[in-house]
């Protein structure tokens, strides 16, 4: 690892506990506000602006960049000065070309935390106070559904159109791109330590005896089920709800024998490296940060697959600022911006075109398989297949059971 | 003419005295008011809906059947979390008790030091504090290696991800509010009483303070290894034993008949503070424990967060807080409520 980061903090993405108090009562707050009054159906489809679909001439009328742009993000997700936490340079270049000042607010610990917090106004059609917002794959799903995200005008985001990286195009839940942005992606798989496991490449790691009592399972429902689904030769991007209970009584099976240690968020990555846990439902970027504590730690697409997960930029129903958030969404799929950004943060990076101005700025980060996987490595990982309201409630449900609450 | 109005005024509060109590007693019935009483309520017309997020809810009072149907299916955890949290009440006593006597009585000039040292770890975050615990247990750290190294405990053997982490961590991060209150009602006594009781005759006290430490002891431990699954009869003969030698070493008479009534408000005071707020904790399940440690708080935060089930949400803490009212008001009538007062007998 090269050594310009500060790795001091633990990156807390995902992990419900860091906010869970404030989570809550910001729940609670959104519970209250729902009032019985059954008023959710869906309004009509969002009204677009200039040109709704892949019209890559600008639009006839012109706006001018908002003077200021309200940006909601997790921490740690932005490229920051060494000296200075509040300093982004990202940002501050955006604000140089386009003379808007950027609001940026690392609010978003957990996905259903936030969700909690802005559902109150956008149920009621209200604006959110925000203007981008980034959030995990699933829940912008779910937004989508929910019909509470503008649609960008893509003449307004050229970059974005042409460096998407071709992986993560056209998920079934937003098959035009339209109403998310990727920003930066992560792959789920075997996290082990090899000094004690050796090499290990198969996902029946997560079912075998040996390890018992020194394994991990992830709280991320997707994550942990797409495993089980793939055990038992069932695919993430289709399967029945038959297969998906048959996925978790395997997992059930598991915890039954007390094979699992634990179902955890990133807190595993730190149990690796005390020695607690030796193998793991992991995430790559954990293990490409820890690995500066422990080398003998390994991240492996399991050869039945694994997972690709990412955060999207999405622009929230009624949005004040909305074509400044296109610019934003616009600028960062600049290749050396992304290149910039990833420097700094070291998830996976969606922009095509990035890797070529990292390894400018980074050799061994930019050629580093975690950040710019491979398209073998690609080909292994796949999302979780869109579910229906009362799929997910399902899902979610069985899930709670599984892990003892 | 200035003096003539000031007059006026002390003379408008003099002929309304009654008002006086109301208005110091304004901020916080209001406080209660705009944050606990109207959201409790709102909380209670949510667990009477039903529907989802996506459709919305519909509010009808043939949803009662929220909770009987939560209370059988997350029964479990409802005992769970009493059973912990009654055990690291019980814990923290154990240790609470003789480290606030130590500090009252033999603490001198290092008193309001060592006061401090209790309440020091509360400048570090409560999730911190709890995730260090994984740090000293670890099954390689520097509690269980050593003993590992020495062959006295078998390779696999671990404390987290057991209940005992848990009720640990609880018990933990908990002390202080059983430690402070006990300290103030025995720093407070009038050790003149206590001298007394020994001119008086009431000195060690050797076959009555090993049996009663025996008793307490045994039941103790007995009650512990009911919850950790340990095999009763021999921990709670430790238990006995070892509550007998402590006792006949420990316990005077004056101690029994002076010192521990005068102790018993904030016997109680503390034994509430760490009992309620354990029973909804769920941090320290969720960080130290497994699937078979969730307590009914991590039930309630994934219904409310992760499910986006507000109904059944609501309906568990609901009869979290009746469940919690209930054994406090049985606690209250068994110990006497004067005790919270304190002033009895000074």
């Amino acid at each position: 690892m090269p050594d310009q980061i500060d790795r001091s903090i633990e990156i807390t993405r995902r992990r419900f506990l860091a906010g869970s108090a404030m989570a809550g009562f910001a729940a609670f707050l959104a519970a209250c506000g729902t009032g019985g009054t059954g008023s959710s159906a869906p309004t009509e489809p969002p009204a677009t602006e200039a040109g709704p679909t892949a019209t890559p001439a600008p639009p006839t009328e012109k706006p001018s960049p908002a003077a200021e742009l309200n940006f909601a993000n997790w921490p740690l997700y932005m490229d920051t000065d060494d000296n200075d936490p509040t300093k982004h340079k990202t940002l501050d270049d955006f604000t140089a070309e386009y003379g808007t000042k950027v609001n940026y607010s690392e609010v978003i610990n957990d996905n259903d935390q936030f969700f909690g917090t802005i559902k109150a106004p956008l149920e009621a059609g209200q604006d959110s106070g925000w203007d981008l917002i980034v959030l995990t794959d699933w829940m912008a799903s779910r937004l989508v559904r929910l019909q509470w995200l503008e649609k960008f005008d893509l003449g307004n985001v050229p970059n974005y159109v042409a460096n998407l990286e071709d992986s993560f195009k056209a998920p079934d839940w937003d098959k035009t791109n339209e109403y998310h942005a990727p920003w930066q992606a992560g792959m789920t798989g075997l996290g082990f330590d090899s000094k004690v496991t050796g090499d290990l490449t198969s996902l029946n790691e997560f079912w075998n005896p040996k390890w018992k009592g020194r394994l991990t399972y992830l709280t991320e429902m997707r994550d942990t089920v797409g495993f089980a689904l793939n055990k038992l030769g069932f695919k993430r991007t289709d399967f029945t709800m038959d297969q998906f209970d048959q996925a978790i009584a395997e997992l059930q099976k598991a915890v039954d024998e007390k094979l699992v240690r634990a179902f955890t968020g990133n807190e595993y990555a730190e149990s690796m490296v005390a020695g607690d846990v030796v193998v793991a439902m992991a995430w790559s970027g954990d293990i490409l940060q820890k690995q500066a504590d422990k080398d003998t730690l390994r991240f492996q697409i399991p050869d039945e697959g694994g997972a690709l997960w990412y955060d999207n930029m999405l622009i929230p129903k009624g949005a004040q600022h909305k074509y400044t958030a296109e610019l934003m969404i616009d600028f960062v799929y600049r290749p050396d911006k992304a290149a910039q950004i990833e420097a700094w943060i070291n998830y996976i990076c969606p922009v095509k075109g990035a890797k070529e101005e990292l390894i400018k700025i980074d050799a061994d980060l930019g050629n580093s398989p975690l950040i710019f996987p491979t398209a073998d490595m690609y080909a292994k990982v796949t999302g979780f297949r869109a579910m229906t309201e009362e799929e997910e409630a399902h899902a979610n449900d069985a899930f709670s059971t599984l892990i003892g609450s | 003419m200035t003096a003539v109005n000031a007059n006026r005024g002390g003379g408008f509060l003099q002929r309304r005295r009654g008002l006086v109590p109301l208005l110091l007693l304004a901020p916080g019935v209001l406080w209660l008011a705009f944050f606990y009483v109207y959201p409790a309520f709102q909380m209670f017309l949510s667990s009477f809906w039903t529907g989802s997020l996506e459709k919305g809810f519909t509010f009808s009072l043939g949803n009662w059947t929220t909770y009987p149907d939560a209370i059988v299916r997350y029964q479990e955890q409802f005992v769970r979390s009493i059973l912990y949290a009654g055990a690291a009440t019980i814990l923290t006593f154990l240790i609470a008790y003789p480290l606030a006597w130590t500090i009252a009585f033999k603490g001198g000039r290092w008193k309001n030091l060592l006061i401090f040292l209790v309440i020091a770890p509360f400048f570090t975050s409560f999730l911190l504090r709890t995730v260090s615990w994984k740090i000293i247990l670890g099954d390689s750290g520097i509690v269980l290696g050593p003993l590992k190294d020495v062959g006295l405990l078998p390779e696999e053997f671990r404390v987290l991800a057991t209940p005992i982490a848990v009720v640990s961590g609880i018990t933990y991060n908990f002390l202080p509010f059983m430690t402070l209150p006990i300290y103030v009602s025995l720093e407070k006594m009038d050790f003149r009483l206590i001298e007394a009781a020994r001119d008086l005759y009431a000195g060690p006290w050797r076959r009555p303070g090993a049996i009663i430490g025996a008793i307490v002891g045994g039941g103790l431990l007995a009650v512990l290894a009911g919850i950790f699954e340990w095999s009763i009869v021999p921990v709670a003969a430790f238990g006995a034993v070892a509550g007998a030698v402590i006792g006949a070493l420990l316990i005077s008479e004056a101690f029994v008949r002076v010192t521990f009534p005068l102790s018993l408000p904030g016997v109680f005071a503390g034994s509430l503070l760490v009992l309620i707020p354990a029973i909804g904790d769920y941090v320290n399940a969720e960080l130290l424990g497994t699937t078979n440690t969730r307590m009914i708080g991590n039930v309630i935060q994934s219904r409310y967060l992760v499910n986006t089930d507000y109904p059944t949400a609501a309906a568990l803490s609901f009869v979290m807080m009746a469940a919690i009212l209930v054994a406090v008001l049985i606690y209250a009538r068994a110990l006497g409520t004067e005790n919270l007062t304190a002033s009895r007998g000074l």
